[in-house]
């Protein structure tokens, strides 16, 4: 900062630049947010909009005409009817749609378990890897490498772990003559399966989000605590999970947004069935997108995923943006 | 706390216990890709069958052109996350220091980006790259990530916790808005940034449906798309050698990088705005 | 702060350059841009490769753009996103896609090519089974067949031979043979009908209880009949224990497509219905096994007999090639003929066979089996043989209008009643509530 010698000078010139040029200067935030807000605009925004636009209209049908040229007949409009066909249960079922509440009580089941079962453990993890230890990195890293991994990798590999006859878990329970069961083929199984591998996959990572939190709390508080006579678990829920509070609200929305989008471990883990009881709501969109007459579907089934997505987020980041305000 | 009492011990076990749960499945992916494909579990040594080979390794290898999808990766990786730390940083300062009409407006518009899963864009974003003719590009596998809003967040975090006190100074120094950047905001997020990097790059490397449907020559797609080539060779019988060495293949850069640079991320965790 | 722009600067001049260096080559030659997609093992892209450098070698004004573009779905997917424009000219797709090419792609009828090729004596030299998911109702070519597979039986002949058992014939048979077998350790029979997609092997018993699913049609299904009630209990009860009215000879649900073929191999089933296309495999990792045995392949066990007195059936399964036009920018008729110059030298009796022994798919001409390597192959390895014999009984693989809903209809009926979701006795129902959504899908298309 070689400019120290004419400070003042610079100083007052700034101060009259800006009155000379106001529209200059008040461009300046708008020109540094153009670039994310360009991106974000053309990629998120537009596509977000055609989705919903497309999500009230049927597709229209291609047929051949006798001579084997191809007549395309217009969309129609057909204003929320795709969405009561989603919400509105018949008999018999709709053809496209009719397992959509179904899945969306699957969907919302992993997500609250994935959620409800990730951040504790991965609080648990986090303070377990706070502790002096022998060989800290390496639990740390085994603990924290699934993150690294694709989804369909990682997935893959439980694949062969839940594999019926030959299987990892059934090899080792079938040698200590335990019933054997086909985790990923029971209907009543399948889901908490598919919620383990998830699990599996993002502990580690928000343990990382803890465990910097947890150094991020200054030892004298504990110490002070420990001078009064508090035990550790009253440490624990007193001073330390309070003192979180922001670290996991973050988390929430992370970790709600991430299992309302994971899908790609279905591909190897039995897609979704037996009987659809796996089946969550953007694997559903993929099984139903190469029908062309479902197009209308696959954006209004969109859409709900965002609303909730939508909500999601915004009752967290309302409550977090006004925690860390009052802070 | 410092004395080995039982509590401590039992957490020492129970760390134990997590992590090796935590490896089982890398660690039999690990054998699994060893053993010869006429070898499954259950036959000769439980852990090394009767033999042990590399030749799913080799198999894997022949299967796809990982020449090209290695360099594609890297190239994908390195161009996302260079032109991402430019819109971010950018974005994340005007957000944490600058007061400007629709502030909160814009914000919550960008924040948009965290509610939609982009697997549910993916129709809409082909049509675009089509439009604009980058089907089948690099560009395409780029793009819709130079605009990072969890990135955004994460700076403006991060930058809100410097002391105003410090660009005050800068600014009496007479240091204009792009050397206020380079002098003082940038150098003291630096941890910041690390850990960013290492989930923009894992996120990037192991993306695999959106390159699927916007590349399809062999030059333009990256490792992923190798190792969906061994996964749909399924017809006969899932070959599990055969997709775990893959798998390997693809991850090792990954996790080998983290091992040598473990340190360094936790401790950029540790103290980013991350928390 | 100069050295770090420039620095960034020459990062992105460089990305810039090497995004776009791949993609320059010569126009002068016909381009033909092949997609193909495999769901086999082995080295395929250079197996292709080396087609396409035969093929460019005796044409030389044709150029062949050899592009893996995945899956089977993954392929389909990529072409219907590409619209009416598709960049792609020629490829090999599922022989079941016929009808969704036909309504959202712009698929090239090959009437008038078959007819230059010699019309009714060129198809003659294929399967009939083969060409018949390549047809529409009015008997038009779309497609003409590359790599096809059927479901048959294999059995470890030791097995049966030291129990002095039978190869099973029929499904009373199959059912003695495979409980005779059941051990703890091991599983009498294995239907690959877990989850994913059991519509495959149900066709099987479908059409062996003798009403197949469709038939030449593309606006009819027979899901709701008796004799498809008849098949899924059949399938069912293989996964049940005897004391809820079972055979007890095979996991609950059925087993897993890809962990039917390792379990057979590894001695912990003795038979299993699965494609063709895993003889290979299934042959060599026996060979290499810790206890190798005799691997016998047969029909599959026939129904009660149907039309033809036999019981036999199987659906074919497998990939077509098919031709696509452009709708904004039409083929010339130059380049209509080099794509299917591409698709009669990969359809020709010497590339069939050489492919069929390179990767267990059925060589789907006649002529294509009495000459090398397939001639030799089916002399050593006469369980070759026994699949293309099959193929009298076979019939048409499902493809209907609407087939990606209806798949997904039958697919998840016959899940929830083989999973136990729906207990049997209630599978009438069942059957009746999917076959009122296909009838209310297909309303539209009838009498078109």
């Amino acid at each position: 900062m070689e400019q120290v010698s004419t400070s003042i000078n610079t100083a007052s010139t700034v101060q009259s630049r800006r009155i000379k040029h106001p529209t200059w200067r008040h461009l300046i935030p708008y020109l540094l947010i153009a670039p994310t807000l360009i991106f974000v605009g053309l990629f998120t925004i537009y596509p977000t909009i055609r989705t919903f636009e497309q999500s009230l209209y049927q597709p229209g049908m291609n047929v051949r005409n006798e001579r084997g040229q191809r007549v395309q007949q217009p969309d129609t409009f057909v204003g929320l009817q795709n969405y009561a066909d989603l919400f509105i249960p018949q008999t018999p079922p709709h053809p496209i749609v009719g397992g959509f509440l179904q899945i969306l009580s699957n969907t919302i089941v992993f997500a609250v378990a994935s959620v409800g079962i990730t951040l504790p453990l991965s609080f648990g993890m986090a303070l377990l890897m706070n502790r002096a230890i022998r060989g800290r990195a390496l639990w740390r890293f085994s603990l924290f490498y699934p993150v690294l991994l694709p989804l369909i990798g990682g997935a893959s590999m439980w694949a062969f772990l839940y594999g019926n006859s030959g299987g990892l878990i059934n090899t080792v329970l079938r040698s200590l003559n335990i019933p054997t069961q086909d985790w990923l083929n029971t209907p009543d199984l399948v889901l908490w399966s598919v919620i383990v591998v998830n699990i599996w996959k993002q502990a580690g990572f928000y343990m990382i989000f803890y465990l910097a939190g947890l150094q991020s709390i200054p030892k004298d508080i504990y110490e002070a605590a420990a001078l009064d006579g508090a035990s550790y678990f009253q440490q624990l829920f007193t001073i330390t999970i309070p003192l979180l509070r922001r670290t996991t609200l973050f988390l929430l929305v992370i970790a709600s947004t991430y299992a309302f989008q994971t899908v790609e471990q279905l591909d190897v883990l039995n897609k979704g069935m037996p009987a659809n009881r796996a089946n969550l709501l953007l694997w559903y969109i993929y099984q139903m997108y190469p029908s062309s007459q479902a197009r209308g579907y696959v954006n209004a089934i969109s859409m709900v995923l965002v609303v909730i997505l939508f909500t999601f987020t915004f009752i967290n980041f309302a409550f977090f943006e006004r925690r860390s305000a009052d802070e | 706390m410092n004395k080995r009492n039982g509590w401590s011990v039992l957490a020492d076990i129970i760390t134990v216990i997590l992590s090796l749960i935590w490896v089982a499945p890398l660690f039999f992916a690990l054998l699994i890709s060893i053993r010869p494909t006429s070898d499954p579990l259950g036959t000769g040594n439980i852990f090394f069958g009767r033999t042990i080979t590399l030749e799913n390794y080799q198999r894997a290898l022949e299967l796809a052109p990982w020449q090209w999808h290695y360099l594609t990766s890297i190239l994908v990786v390195v161009g996302v996350l260079v032109v991402q730390l430019i819109t971010i940083t950018m974005a994340g300062y005007a957000f944490a220091r600058m007061k400007f009409w629709g502030r909160n407006a814009l914000l919550f518009i960008l924040l948009i980006q965290l509610m939609i899963p982009s697997g549910v864009l993916v129709v809409q974003n082909l049509n675009i790259m089509r439009q604009i003719n980058l089907f089948d590009t690099r560009w395409a596998l780029m793009m819709p990530y130079w605009g990072s809003v969890f990135g955004v967040l994460l700076m403006r975090q991060t930058f809100r916790e410097i002391p105003p006190e410090l660009e005050e100074a800068a600014r009496i120094d007479g240091a204009n808005l792009f050397q206020i950047l380079r002098f003082v905001y940038i150098p003291l997020s630096i941890p910041t940034y690390v850990a960013f990097a290492l989930v923009s790059v894992s996120a990037r490397w192991n993306e695999f449906l959106w390159p699927a449907m916007v590349t399809r020559t062999a030059e333009s797609r990256p490792v992923t798309t190798g190792l969906s080539q061994l996964f749909s060779a399924t017809e006969a019988g899932t070959n599990y050698g055969q997709l775990m060495a893959g798998t390997i293949l693809v991850v090792a850069p990954l996790v080998v990088l983290f091992i040598f640079f473990q340190r360094r991320f936790i401790e950029s965790f540790a103290s980013s705005g991350l928390k | 702060m100069q050295k770090l722009v420039s620095r960034f600067g020459l990062l992105l001049v460089l990305i810039g350059v090497l995004c776009v260096a791949p993609f320059t080559q010569a126009q002068s030659r016909v381009q033909i841009d092949f997609y193909w997609a495999s769901a086999v093992e082995g080295n395929l892209p250079a197996i292709f490769q080396g087609y396409a450098d035969q093929f460019m070698a005796e044409n030389p004004n044709i150029q062949i753009n050899v592009v893996y573009s995945g899956s089977y779905t993954q392929t389909r997917e990529t072409i219907r996103a590409e619209g009416f424009d598709p960049v792609v000219d020629v490829a090999i797709m599922l022989a079941t896609d016929l009808s969704t090419f036909i309504t959202d792609s712009p698929i090239v009828m090959l009437n008038p090519f078959v007819d230059a090729a010699g019309g009714e004596v060129f198809l003659a030299d294929f399967f009939p089974a083969f060409i018949a998911n390549g047809l529409d109702a009015e008997g038009n070519v779309w497609s003409i067949p590359f790599q096809r597979s059927t479901p048959i039986l294999y059995y470890n002949a030791d097995l049966l031979r030291e129990n002095n058992l039978d190869v099973p014939k029929n499904n009373e048979e199959l059912i003695a043979v495979a409980q005779a077998l059941t051990t703890p350790e091991r599983a009498g029979l294995l239907l690959p009908i877990a989850g994913t997609f059991p519509i495959w092997i149900y066709q099987s018993f479908a059409a062996a209880y003798g009403r197949p699913l469709v038939d030449s049609g593309l606006d009819t299904v027979y899901f709701d009949t008796p004799e498809s009630l008849a098949a899924i209990e059949f399938m069912t009860r293989v996964g049940l224990p005897i004391e809820e009215g079972g055979f007890g000879v095979g996991p609950r649900g059925g087993s897993a497509w890809g962990e039917t073929p390792t379990a057979f191999v590894s001695g912990k089933a003795a038979m299993i219905y699965h494609t063709t296309g895993s003889l290979t495999s299934i042959l060599q990792n026996v060979a290499n096994s810790e206890n190798p045995f005799e691997v016998g392949v047969a029909f599959l066990p026939s129904g009660p007999a149907g039309e033809d007195g036999t019981g036999y059936g199987a659906p074919t399964g497998g990939g077509n090639l098919y031709i696509f036009d452009n709708e904004s920018t039409p083929k010339t008729e130059a380049e209509l003929e080099a794509a299917w110059q591409w698709v009669m030298f990969l359809s020709s009796p010497e590339i069939q066979s050489d492919w069929g022994a390179k990767t267990g798919y059925i060589a789907a001409r006649y002529s294509a089996w009495e000459i090398e390597p397939l001639a030799s192959l089916v002399v050593e390895y006469p369980q070759y043989a026994v699949a293309r014999d099959q193929l009298e009984f076979a019939v048409k693989e499902f493809d209907a209008y609407r087939s990606v809903d209806i798949q997904n209809i039958i697919n998840l009926q016959l899940s929830k009643i083989i999973s136990g979701e729906v207990p049997l006795d209630q599978a009438a129902d069942a059957l009746a509530e999917a076959q009122a959504q296909i009838d209310q899908l297909l309303a539209p298309f009838k009498g078109n």
